[in-house]
Parts: structure tokens; C-alpha cells; sequence
């Protein structure tokens, strides 16, 4: 079943904040590469949150969605948010190598985002291999799933193992594969995975990590990705990503809880400081939260969605 | 027409490189590096024949490699070379016939070291150093070779040049690559490849690992595998040794049950596939070919069936041992084995009926399958080193009640939903047969129910 039976993407923090991320470190990329060209490849579903971003934000107008289920298909024509977005029927795995091997797609970089609603599997390899080895020079690729299906944790690391072969340590532990460190180990794993069919691939730019972040939707989920760079803007770009200011490489999950209005527009007004906000001054702000929520707020305060967006 | 008498025939020296770079892999390449640090090691504690019944430690040498996408290095601290072999031999392009060769050594050709530089990048720099005594004192002298590749292709003269240097904090030799050719930078920022090489390190070099040598790749040191084989009374690894009269070189096979057979014989049915199974072919003690299921080591020639995933769990070793390594069946690369090599040739009917005894106790087991797990289970590894000798392998003879006649059920179904039945079933790596059989199970619980 599509997730867009669940769930609206507009309105949840940790997505939205992650999302800005992502779109944060293309616009990066964009203006300092001068990316002009632009396009978009992801999975719109009906609400086209990241679509209206890419075009509304980075003005991205050639967009192109992919919808695997047949009313999903239906119900995304009829939301389809600009005259530009091309929705397309399928699964990614049909459709995303076509639309890269079409001609006049090569002659322009794109933003590929396959924000998945699942776990690890074949296919997003599969998905994630063709991406890698057909995108034209200076396309973004970035990639989101979740921390789930992959077996009872003494299963994980053996699944691991049969999804991504030798790219796995063989030091991974159980332990590395439970509770929160899944996603740890998973942002590793897929990292790994990325730069290593870039190797393969003989790509003449190759690829450079840029994308890192590990965030709470109800799930834990993971958000991985880089910059394909053509062989003149190797050099720009990896000082591009690897400076302080890049803002899609996070050391902590993201896990800020639903704040009201006023709870959110309280801490904000406490921020930037000095020294880290701490639960003391929350306290005394006249209400509480979790020490972990607090510095997951301080963080990312900046990307903290402050109203809820309307998809028009 | 007055003819020049002689048509010139010198290879040109860019042939010449790309000719020796292009038939070996990244990996092999390294492996020739360490090579040469393991034989000078081996030199240095006396050069005797690697068998078991030999205790030489290795654990006062250590190899310390480091890869990135800008630079590599490979540093040992055995011994290093004399000024007066790189002058003489170490940087000549091959052998001569007349050249003395190092006692049980691995390297042969005397090509390793300069394919491996040429193959890794075009700015080199080989640093040694070497004890000398003289007049009862020893101490220390050392050299370098810088190389420029780009240049050197364009000089006529085939020579490196040797300077003075700083000494090494110990007797040794270091060698550092840096302009690395695309390709090899490709592979040392692919976390797969190094991730490999260490596991290559760990398997080929496993019995020098043994001996206490030290390998590291990036900082952190590598653990040689463990080679063991499963024993118990019906169980019994051989163990056996032989010389080889043409040639002198020793033989030594150890065989036996690694693992019990897969679950299921299907090419995609195994999870996480052990791939450790085959032959393994050793020369003074490197591993040159490993988990062979190929005709190389015999798979698929005349009176041998070829390999099948029903035969996982055997491994068989075999070592040949010779104070002349010119006399081993090692190939250039060190990746396969010569077998036009009479001594090889010799060796494989031996090998072929070890391999058979298997292939028939696979073969048998299908129909006493309950039984053999059992069997397989009561067998406990042993360490290769503790094998004791047993000039024939032993598996267990399986005879009772057959069988009832076998129906055989395959269906199709969706990869996904296998995957989601095996999880719900509370292990998602669990075979497709296994899955097959417990909704067989279930669904006869259910409409028929029980026996």
C-alpha cells in the first residue's frame, strides 16, 4: 500500500525539516556550480511537497513524478501542482532508466530524490545502481527509506549481508543492527554503497557524499545522497560540500516532537545563543521537554517548518 | 639498396609498461608487494620450507599498507634491499637464468614490484634500508629510487636512478605511490574494493598471519582466516604428503567437510552464500588460488562433474613446497596455476578423488537428509594445524530406509512476497525451500490435519 493512504507529507516536522535540508544543499549546489538546468525526478505522491519546493524555491521546472499505483496515478494527474510536473505510471525501476536514457534528459543534471516509504530491499539497490550509472554529469542523487524490514535484529546483519554483499564489514555486529544504531549503521552501509557503484561505474567525475541526515518520522528513517559532478566541477564542488556551512551532513538524528505554535515560537525566541539551551531553561520558559527533543530543536531550528503549508 | 643488416626489434618502453600492467588486477598487484616483504621476512629467519612442521615466527615483521584515492604506501620492516641487489637485480626487468634465488620464496619472476608501481601511478618513491657489518659492527645504510614514470617513458635509458637517504626508523622498505593512474584512485575510494583487499590479505596470507606476521590496511590490522574442517568419528579429514620424484617439491593435501551442505542446492536460494568452498591451491605458502570451483583445479575435466552448489562445505588444500620456487606452478600474477605443469598435473587425480568422495555423500545425503544433519552436527572444526595425519578422507556411509516416494512441488511467486511470508514466519532469510515446505506444513495442518 502507498503511504499516501497514511499520511499527508506537509505536515510532519522531522520529514519537513529534512526536507529543507535536502533542498538546502541543492540550492547550494545550484547557485555555486550554476546548475540552471535543474531538473527534478521523485515520487510525488499526491501531495507534491518536494515538487513545490524544487520549483517554488530553486525554481526547478522540468519535474517528473513516478507513481507505481494505478488510482494513486489517477489521483496525482489531478493534483499535479504546475504544468511542468510529468506524471509518470510505474515503478521506478521501469521508469527511472528510460527517463535517463532519454536523450534530451542527458543534456540536463537533475535532482533525483527516490524518497521511499519502505525499507532496504533489492529493488532500491537495483533503483539506486541505475541512478548512478546513467544520471548526466552534475545531477544530485539522494536517497530515503526506512530502518524497517530487514528481520528480527540477530537476522539483521545476515540480510544485510544478502542485500548488499561485500560492501558490509565483516565486523558488523548485532549490536551495531538494534534499536536506534540501525540507522547508524545504515547511513554507513548506504554511503558505502553509493561511492562504491560510483568506483564501479567508471564515473569521470565520480562522486562526491553529501547528503547524511537520520531523522524520526513515527520510524526511524535514513536520508543518504551525493553530487555526481562532471570532471570540470570536481574540484568546486568538493569544496562546496565539504565546507562548515554545508547543511545536509547532521551528526544527530533529527527528533524535535510536535510543538505547539507557542512552544516552538518560545524556544525560538531564546535562539541563537551562546551556550546550548538547556532543559533548566526550558523550565523556565513554563513548560518541559526532553533533553534530546531540545538539542534536536537547537539544531534545527532554522529549518523548523512554522506553518503548516498548503499544497495549491 | 644497401640493407642495415639488422631490423630493429626493442620493445619500446610504453609497450612494455602498458603490456605488463594490463594482465593483472589492482589486487594482485598489492599482493605482489607483500610478497616481497613476506620473502624478504622469510630470508631474514633462515628461508625454510613453509610446512606445518615448521615453527618459524613471522611475529616480529609487520606490512603496514595505506590506500587513498591520492596516495599509496606500503612499508615493512623486514630487512629492506642492499644497495647491491637494487643495483644489480632488484629493478631489472625479469630474471636472468643466472640469478641466485632467494630459498622458498614466493616471488619468481621478478616482475612484481615494478608492474605493481607502474600499475599504481606515475610518481614513486622506493626508500631502503639495510644492515650492513663490517669489521664485527653492524649498522645502517640506506638509499632510494625516485621514479617519475612520465619521464622515464621519455628517456632512452631503461635505468633508475639511486640516491643517498635518511635511514628508516627500522630495517625495511618503504614504497610510496603517489599521481595514482585514474582507475587505481577509482578503486582506493571504493569501500568495496579495500574492503575486499582485506579480505583477500586475510584469506592468501592466512598461514604467514598464523605465523604472527602483521598486516594492516589503513591503520587497522588484519586477521587471517582461520582455516578449519569439521571432525569426528564419522567425519575425518585426510591429511596426507607426498614428493613429488620429477621435481622434488613437496605435496602436502588437507581436505575435509568446512561446513554442512547448503539447505538448498539453488543458485539463489542461500543467503549471505558462503563462497570459501573449493580448492585451494598454496605455494610456499601463499594461497594462489582459493575456493576454486572451476577446472582449474579440476572441476568439469574428463571424469570430475563440474561444480554445483550442492557440494558448499568441502574445501581441499593443497601445498607444494620447494626450495625453487621456479619449480612451483605459479603463474605471473600468482592468480592461477601453470597447468601445463607436469608437477600440477600429477597432483589432480589425487585431488579428483578426494573431490569425489564428497560429490557421492552429497549425492547420497539428499535421501537420509535428517540423518546426515545430525551426523554433521556431531562434527566439531578443527584447526588446519591440528589435523592429524589420515590418508583418506572419511564421510559417513548412510544407509537405512529410503525415503517415501517424493512428490516435488516448485511454484513461482513473487520475490517480495517470499521475502514477506519469511519474515512473517520470523526469519527473513530463511530459503525459499524452507518457506515452500512450511506453508506446505500449514496449509496440510489446516485442511488435512495431522498425520
Amino acid at each position: 500500500m502507498s503511504s499516501f493512504h497514511v499520511v499527508n507529507y506537509s505536515l510532519r516536522t522531522n520529514k519537513s525539516i529534512q526536507r529543507n535540508l535536502v533542498f538546502e544543499g541543492a540550492r547550494i549546489l545550484k547557485m555555486n556550480l550554476r546548475l540552471e538546468k535543474l531538473g527534478y525526478i521523485g515520487f510525488g505522491s499526491l501531495w507534491f511537497t518536494d515538487f513545490l519546493t524544487a520549483h517554488k524555491s530553486l525554481g526547478i521546472r522540468e519535474m517528473y513524478s513516478m507513481e507505481v499505483d494505478k488510482i494513486g496515478f489517477a489521483r496525482a494527474k489531478f493534483n499535479q501542482p504546475f504544468k511542468t510536473v510529468i506524471v509518470q505510471y510505474g515503478s521506478c525501476s521501469e521508469l527511472l532508466p528510460n527517463m535517463l536514457a532519454e536523450p534530451a534528459a542527458g543534456k540536463r543534471p537533475w535532482l533525483i530524490w527516490l524518497d521511499y516509504d519502505k525499507g532496504l530491499d533489492e529493488e532500491i539497490l537495483d533503483d539506486l545502481r541505475s541512478a548512478i550509472e546513467l544520471a548526466p554529469p552534475n545531477s544530485i542523487l539522494v536517497v530515503t527509506i526506512n530502518c524497517k524490514n530487514l528481520g528480527k535484529p540477530n537476522q539483521r546483519v545476515t540480510r544485510l549481508k544478502t542485500l548488499l554483499g561485500g560492501i558490509v564489514p565483516d565486523e558488523l555486529s548485532t549490536d551495531a543492527c538494534q534499536d536506534d544504531r540501525i540507522a547508524h549503521t545504515l547511513l554507513d552501509l548506504l554511503s558505502d554503497f553509493l561511492v562504491s557503484v560510483a568506483a564501479s561505474s567508471a564515473r569521470p567525475g565520480g562522486y562526491l557524499p553529501a547528503f547524511r541526515i537520520a531523522y524520526q518520522d513515527g520510524t526511524p528513517m535514513v536520508t543518504v545522497g551525493g553530487f555526481l559532478p562532471s570532471k570540470q566541477n570536481m574540484a568546486v564542488a568538493a569544496k562546496v560540500i565539504s565546507s562548515r556551512s554545508w547543511p545536509a551532513r547532521v551528526s544527530k538524528p533529527i527528533v524535535v516532537p510536535p510543538l505547539t505554535l507557542k512552544e516552538a515560537a518560545s524556544l525560538q525566541s531564546q535562539l541563537p545563543r551562546g551556550r546550548p539551551l538547556s532543559r533548566r531553561a526550558v523550565r523556565s520558559l513554563g513548560f518541559d521537554l526532553e533533553p534530546d527533543h531540545v538539542r534536536s530543536f537547537e539544531m534545527f531550528y532554522r529549518y523548523y517548518p512554522f506553518y503548516a503549508q498548503i499544497s495549491v | 639498396m644497401e640493407l642495415p643488416g639488422k631490423a630493429e626489434a626493442n620493445p619500446t618502453k610504453a609497450f612494455f609498461v602498458r603490456m605488463i600492467t594490463r594482465d593483472i588486477s589492482l589486487a594482485d598487484c598489492i599482493l605482489d608487494l607483500i610478497d616481497n616483504s613476506v620473502d624478504a621476512a622469510w630470508q631474514l629467519k633462515g628461508a625454510k620450507p613453509s610446512l606445518f612442521s615448521n615453527t618459524t615466527s613471522l611475529s616480529a615483521f609487520h606490512i603496514e599498507i595505506s590506500a587513498s584515492a591520492l596516495k599509496f604506501s606500503i612499508r615493512d620492516n623486514c630487512g629492506g634491499i642492499t644497495l647491491d641487489n637494487a643495483a644489480k637485480y632488484a629493478f631489472t626487468f625479469g630474471r636472468d637464468d643466472e640469478m641466485e634465488h632467494d630459498a622458498y620464496s614466493i616471488g619468481v619472476y621478478g616482475i612484481g614490484m615494478k608492474r605493481a608501481i607502474f600499475k599504481l601511478g606515475s610518481v614513486i618513491q622506493i626508500r631502503s634500508t639495510y644492515s650492513v657489518t663490517s669489521r664485527g659492527k653492524s649498522k645502517n645504510e640506506s638509499f632510494r629510487v625516485p621514479i617519475n614514470v612520465t619521464k622515464w617513458l621519455a628517456a632512452k635509458a631503461w635505468d633508475f636512478d639511486l640516491e643517498a637517504d635518511e635511514a628508516l626508523p627500522e630495517p625495511g622498505l618503504q614504497i610510496s605511490v603517489t599521481r595514482l593512474s585514474e582507475s587505481t584512485s577509482r578503486a582506493f575510494g571504493s569501500p568495496e574494493f579495500l574492503r575486499d583487499l582485506r579480505r583477500i590479505i586475510a584469506r592468501d596470507y592466512a598461514l604467514h598471519l598464523h605465523r604472527g606476521l602483521k598486516i594492516s590496511l589503513d591503520g587497522e590490522l588484519i586477521k587471517g582466516w582461520n582455516i578449519e574442517l569439521r571432525q569426528s568419528k564419522n567425519f575425518l579429514p585426510l591429511r596426507d604428503s607426498y614428493k613429488d620424484e620429477e621435481t622434488g617439491v613437496n605435496v602436502e593435501i588437507v581436505a575435509g567437510m568446512a561446513a554442512p551442505p547448503p539447505e538448498s542446492s539453488e543458485p539463489d536460494d542461500v543467503k549471505d552464500r558462503d563462497s570459501r568452498s573449493g580448492w585451494y591451491i598454496i605455494c610456499n605458502g601463499r594461497i594462489v588460488v582459493a575456493g576454486d570451483k572451476t577446472t582449474v583445479a579440476g572441476w568439469g575435466t574428463p571424469g570430475w562433474p563440474k561444480w554445483h552448489p550442492q557440494y558448499e562445505g568441502f574445501i581441499g588444500l593443497i601445498f607444494f613446497t620447494s626450495e625453487d620456487a621456479q619449480a612451483l606452478p605459479l603463474t605471473t600474477t600468482k592468480r592461477s596455476v601453470d597447468s601445463s605443469s607436469g608437477l600440477y598435473q600429477r597432483s589432480m587425480p589425487k585431488m579428483r578423488e578426494i573431490s569425489k568422495e564428497w560429490i557421492a555423500y552429497t549425492n547420497v545425503r539428499k535421501q537420509f537428509t535428517d540423518k546426515a544433519k545430525a551426523l554433521e552436527e556431531e562434527a566439531k572444526p578443527v584447526t588446519l594445524y591440528k589435523i592429524s595425519k589420515n590418508a583418506q578422507v572419511i564421510f559417513p556411509k548412510l544407509v537405512g530406509k529410503l525415503k517415501v516416494k517424493p512428490a516435488n512441488i516448485s511454484y513461482l511467486i513473487e520475490k517480495k512476497r517470499a521475502e514477506k511470508l519469511a519474515d512473517a514466519f520470523g526469519d527473513i532469510n530463511m530459503t525459499y525451500r524452507d518457506i515452500g515446505l512450511r506453508s506446505f506444513e500449514y496449509a496440510y495442518e489446516e485442511f488435512v490435519g495431522k498425520d
